[in-house]
């Protein structure tokens, strides 16, 4: 299977749901939520999978659920010990979801729901969806947290965004409506709203 | 009435308060509780017992005056002891035939002769009268109105971490907490009551150190940061992991804590004595509440009943705030360490009698605590020689505590009896769990502090920070609990379970009748049963339980203490009311085309697309007649969709399913069974061979999670040389169906789509639409047909080019309910339908699709042995005369042979391509042959005849998927 890059499983939700412009800087701040589903994206696992990758000129996080950031932007998440998450420009992706797999790999297309939240109230909605403590993370180690959110199997990749805690998660696409209907009716009670992805990302 | 104000009292009395209660205006203060405010307005029935209807008023002022419950408006059962009083309040007291003072069923007090222990056990014995007494009980039982029409109140959840959690913010808790801030740990100290610093803040006796150590308590622990206090809170329960539930009055907070210090403290415990539930006769800790938290007078007048320093230090605060003290009666036979006290009181003209009890509170005619009668005990601990009436309008309880140990016992904590403060204390405390304070056997206030800081010190160091210091306290000096409060009396109405209305003497009779263990007697007597679970009366009961065996407290044993500690409303534990769905990508075209939506799981299918002016089932048929006749649509993306890749990725499906797939060819697939170790039919689904090395299979809707990660699980044990991907989501799927599926699939790719380069269960990847696409010939409804599976982004485009397709050949989008309906006339099972937890292979006529040549597969053995079995039941097709009127079975209807069960419907439906209803039945071997006349019973119990018939009912032999066709 080829990379399918373009479409978001709540891209209609999404428009119906965002806030007007001139709303989005002040719930940005307080908690915005934001759509990234349609950035490109290609996952792998297998024994093999990290020297499949190295092979590739991508960098290998060197601890399980940890992340590196990409030189040409995006990142990759190592997920356990023998499964990677690779988010980044078309460009990268593409090839990597052509090339023919090797051995000891196995090729994930990922069709994710892939949102952003940011805002000075990123902890309390976290506290309301999620039992892992966040804070109790060590940013600087770039943490990858493989949990359940609100009833949700999520991927999780807390971080300072200039300077503003930042969450990406990604899940499976089929329930990226309840997920975005569900944490944007928390953001909201919190102040916040669904804003576009530049606003905060 | 009211008091001068006291400092550090709760109420703000700039802040006056209206409300209504039982249909008149009272006045309180902000910061009242509903009680504080009528107990202030000179209110003295507060509420109505649960079976005798009697008057009660205040009895602990701490979370358990379970007679004092109260309706405001949509809110059921409040419980007016701790509830916060707000302006414009409307509130009425539940549990009354009228209101509450002509309560009709105040006649209940009088029958209660009529009434013995165990009465529901022995109503319901009778099945006859059965019905009777559950509509009687109905109506008679039951505490509070629920609307149902009341708007949801939002109370979302939340987590939250914190290194030692202190359980309780009285002496020994706030000890503990600034024991563990000292050694860096981030605290967070949680108490039900609206402000910190528990019995510290009212058992004063009159002792102005003991009330400027509160204050210094108070003031350090609001200086230290690390210290988060959380109040009107209360810790609900004790889950594994230090995982504590936190409830408030708007939500519930799970509390994950490095360790826990449980300073919950002891509840004080009545006395029993004849009328010891009139209003006015109290626990001596309500008293000192109602004084020195809202500055209300309990009393004019009083005699307290004592058996500890506590209750002297009590008619100290009594006569400190204006209230008379007639006596202080004393079980003991000396006053012990109250020495100082009893001296403090003789001074002041308060006669002190050792040695006594209460033998009776004394009513007057509106039912009110008027007077004590009293005597001296005996060396059998009985009344003995004259009795003298004191007169009084208020008794207070000072005579002993139980442990909260709630938590305690949730955690796992071995207890024991310690018979030197006669409570049970914590034995042995599971990892990270502390204990302090009086729930520790620890009632001094110094030494409550000191124990807290033990118990600070060693959870902070438990949870990572410091060194634990400080080692477990020497036992009391003075039994602050007598071993036997208890007075019997000819009248009874000496309460133990102010509850359940149960009196002393209905122990004795539920024993008598063999009830001596404590479980059964809790359930036979309902001791402990009511809201208050207990509190106020487990121990009581236990002692008399004791005494009554002649058994020691230990060998008794207590029961089980479940959470929640409190009840917890339902709209609490509801809190946001997360429940995941999963929508297709083809959702939003479902929409479009009007699709009635049904659960499956976690996913929400289309059952039906409604069309104008026609009815459900005019739809569910005209789409499965699209599909025999043209060329219909169904999204199958909900089901399983996993793949398998590596050398031994064929071995691994050779373990897991039923059939072989390790001489498979590539480019084709084959129906796949799973099963369990069992031989149960757990899954079914089709496997695709796409490479050598390289398998794509589906599994059903339902089993796609469970399936994966037993999948998951299975590979990991093996170690086969094999990966397995879960791709459920990532595919769109859809199923084009019928004569005229090819003509629309033609339109959309170059695959050679004849029989002959595509056949019959083969499956090809190739572009539909432009889209990259797995498709596979398969026949489950029974017609030539391509389930279509591409990339999830890209089903939309998939589904409307196919609909833009088929359009000039009538193309229709069907459901599940037509899907099911043409699976039927196929005979085709669906597992969990026409299959339950029991079911092998071997009773649905899947004995095609086992190899039990292979050298393994998963139930392999179970189903060689049950082979060897004769059938317990068999699936078969049924049908009914093509003319039959009247009501048809409901799947699940029973069969019956000879008056018994002979089996059951699993399926059935009215199909227009074979003219009658047909379905599929278990039933006995014996009754499988085909022409074989069932009787089913409908639901209403009558009885329809059908006749066991071959399936398929539709093209038995296969023809619709061959080119002829």
């Amino acid at each position: 299977m080829s990379a399918h890059l373009a479409l978001s499983p709540v891209a209609d939700l999404v428009a119906a749901t965002l806030l007007p412009p001139e709303q989005q800087a002040a719930a940005a701040a307080t908690l915005g939520i934001a759509d990234r589903s349609d950035l490109a994206r290609h996952g792998c696992k297998g024994p093999g999978a990290a020297e499949w990758l190295v092979a590739r000129g991508l960098p290998i996080p060197p601890a399980p659920n940890s992340w590196l950031p990409l030189d040409d932007g995006g990142r990759i998440a190592r997920l356990g010990f023998t499964e990677f998450l690779i988010e980044g420009p078309v460009a990268l992706i593409a090839p990597l979801a052509a090339a023919p797999r090797g051995p000891g790999v196995y090729p994930v297309l990922r069709q994710d729901a892939a949102f952003v939240l940011s805002g000075s109230r990123l902890d309390e909605l976290l506290r309301q969806s999620c039992s892992v403590n966040f804070r109790a993370l060590d940013l600087t180690a770039r943490p990858v947290v493989l949990t359940s959110m609100v009833g949700v199997g999520v991927t999780a990749i807390p971080e300072l965004c200039a300077g503003r805690p930042t969450l990406r998660i990604w899940c499976d696409g089929t329930y990226g409506h309840y997920l975005w209907e569900t944490l944007l009716d928390i953001a909201g009670d919190l102040g916040g709203g669904a804003v576009v992805a530049r606003s905060i990302d | 009435m009211r008091l001068p104000a006291v400092s550090g009292e709760w109420i703000d009395r700039s802040r006056s308060v209206e409300f209504r209660f039982e249909g008149r205006t009272y006045k309180g203060y902000e910061g009242d509780t509903v009680t504080t405010a009528l107990w202030g307005a000179d209110v003295r029935v507060l509420g109505r017992s649960f079976k005798y209807h009697r008057p009660r008023g205040v009895l602990s002022l701490a979370n358990h005056d379970t007679n004092a419950i109260h309706q405001w408006g949509d809110m059921p059962n409040l419980r007016a002891d701790v509830t916060p009083l707000v302006a414009g309040m409307d509130l009425t007291a539940v549990n009354t035939f009228g209101s509450l003072e002509n309560d009709k069923g105040r006649i209940l007090g009088k029958l209660s002769r009529f009434l013995p222990v165990g009465f529901y056990y022995k109503a319901f014995h009778n099945k006859r009268l059965f019905p009777m007494w559950e509509r009687m009980f109905r109506v008679m039982t039951g505490l509070g109105r629920v609307d149902v029409s009341a708007p949801r109140k939002r109370t979302p959840k939340a987590y939250d971490f914190c290194d030692v959690l202190v359980i309780g913010g009285g002496a020994a808790g706030l000890s503990a907490a600034l024991a563990a801030a000292a050694q860096g740990a981030d605290v967070v100290v949680v108490d039900e009551n609206a402000r910190i610093g528990g019995a510290a803040g009212y058992q004063l006796g009159n002792d102005a150190t003991r009330r400027r150590t509160h204050a210094e308590l108070l003031a350090c622990v609001a200086a230290e940061p690390r210290i988060r206090v959380v109040t009107a809170t209360y810790a609900a329960g004790y889950y594994k992991d230090h995982w504590i539930p936190l409830v408030s009055a708007d939500r519930m907070v799970k509390m994950r804590a490095g360790s826990v210090v449980v300073a919950s403290g002891a509840f004080e415990q009545p006395a029993v004595f004849h009328n010891n539930d009139l209003p006015g006769v109290m626990l001596a800790s309500a008293a000192q509440r109602l004084i020195y938290r809202y500055g209300v007078k309990p009393m004019q007048r009083a005699v307290v009943l004592a058996a500890n320093a506590d209750g002297y230090r009590a008619a100290l605060d009594l006569l400190a705030n204006d209230v008379a003290v007639a006596a202080v009666v004393d079980l003991r036979p000396t006053v012990g360490s109250a020495e100082p006290l009893a001296r403090l009181l003789a001074q002041a003209g308060v006669e002190v009698l050792t040695g006594s009890c209460i033998v009776e509170g004394v009513a007057d005619a509106a039912g009110l605590c008027a007077g004590a009668r009293i005597a001296s005990l005996g060396a059998d601990g009985k009344p003995v020689g004259a009795e003298r009436e004191i007169a009084c309008d208020g008794i207070l309880m000072s005579t002993g505590w139980a442990p909260a140990a709630n938590l305690l016992y949730q955690a796992g904590t071995r207890m024991r009896f310690d018979t030197a403060v006669e409570q049970f204390v914590p034995d042995v405390l599971p990892d990270g769990v502390f204990a302090c304070g009086r729930v520790n056997g620890v009632f001094g206030l110094e030494r409550k502090l000191a124990d807290g800081a033990r118990a600070g010190s060693h959870a902070a160091a438990a949870a990572g920070f410091g060194s634990a210091t400080g080692d477990a306290l020497p036992p009391e000096a003075e039994c602050p609990s007598h071993p036997w409060p208890i007075v019997d009396h000819p009248a009874g109405k000496n309460f133990v379970d102010f509850d359940e209305d149960l009196q002393y003497k209905d122990f004795c009779n539920a024993v008598q009748e063999g009830f001596d263990n404590i479980e059964l007697l809790k359930r036979f007597s309902t001791n402990g049963m009511g809201p208050s679970q207990g509190k106020h009366s487990n121990m009581n009961g236990l002692r008399i339980l004791a005494r009554l065996t002649g058994k020691a407290p230990q060998q008794v044993g207590t029961t089980t203490a479940r959470p929640f500690f409190h009840p917890v409303p339902m709209s609490i534990l509801a809190g946001r009311g997360f429940s995941p769905e999963r929508r297709t990508p083809l959702h939003s075209r479902h929409e479009a085309l009007s699709a009635r939506w049904m659960p499956a799981g976690v996913w929400q299918r289309p059952e039906f697309y409604q069309r104008a002016g026609e009815s459900r089932l005019d739809c569910i048929r005209g789409e499965a007649a699209a599909v025999r006749g043209g060329v219909g649509i169904i999204d199958v993306g909900t089901l399983g969709k996993l793949e398998v890749i590596g050398p031994q990725a064929a071995e691994f499906l050779e373990r897991v399913y039923t059939a072989s797939y390790a001489n498979l060819k590539v480019g084709m697939t084959r129906y796949a069974v799973m099963c369990d170790e069992a031989g149960v039919v757990i899954d079914d689904g089709v496997v695709a061979r796409l490479a050598e090395d390289h398998f794509y299979f589906t599994t059903t809707t339902s089993g796609a999670a469970t399936i994966y990660r037993e999948l998951s699980r299975l590979n990991t044990m093996w170690r086969l040389d094999c990966g397995i991907v879960n791709h459920t989501g990532a595919f769109a799927a859809v199923n084009l169906a019928g004569p005229k599926s090819r003509l629309v699939l033609a339109k959309l790719t170059g695959l050679d789509l004849s029989a002959a380069a595509f056949p019959y269960l083969a499956v090809r990847e190739a572009e539909v639409a432009g889209i990259p696409a797995r498709l596979m010939r398969v026949g489950f409804v029974g017609e030539w047909g391509y389930e279509i599976h591409v990339p999830a982004n890209s089903g939309g485009a998939l589904w409307d080019a196919l609909m833009a397709a088929g359009s000039a050949h009538g193309i229709r989008p069907f459901g599940v309910e037509a899907q099911r309906l043409l699976r039927l006339e196929k005979g085709h099972i669906i597992i969990g339908q026409d299959t339950d937890g029991l079911t092998t292979p071997l009773e649905v006529g899947l004995d095609w699709a086992l190899k039990m040549n292979k050298p393994f597969f998963v139930g392999q053995r179970s189903l060689a042995a049950v082979g060897r079995l004769p059938r317990r039941q068999k699936l078969v097709g049924i049908r009914f005369p093509a003319d039959h009127v009247g009501p048809v079975p409901l799947e699940c209807n029973l069969v019956i042979a000879g008056g018994e069960i002979a089996g059951r419907v699993t399926s059935i439906a009215f199909s227009l391509a074979v003219g009658c209803h047909i379905g599929l039945a278990f039933v006995k071997p014996e009754l499988a042959e085909t022409g074989t006349r069932l009787d089913i019973r409908l639901t209403g119990g009558s009885l329809v005849q059908a006749t066991v018939a071959a399936a398929p009912f539709y093209d038995p032999e296969n023809l619709k998927q061959k080119e002829a066709a």
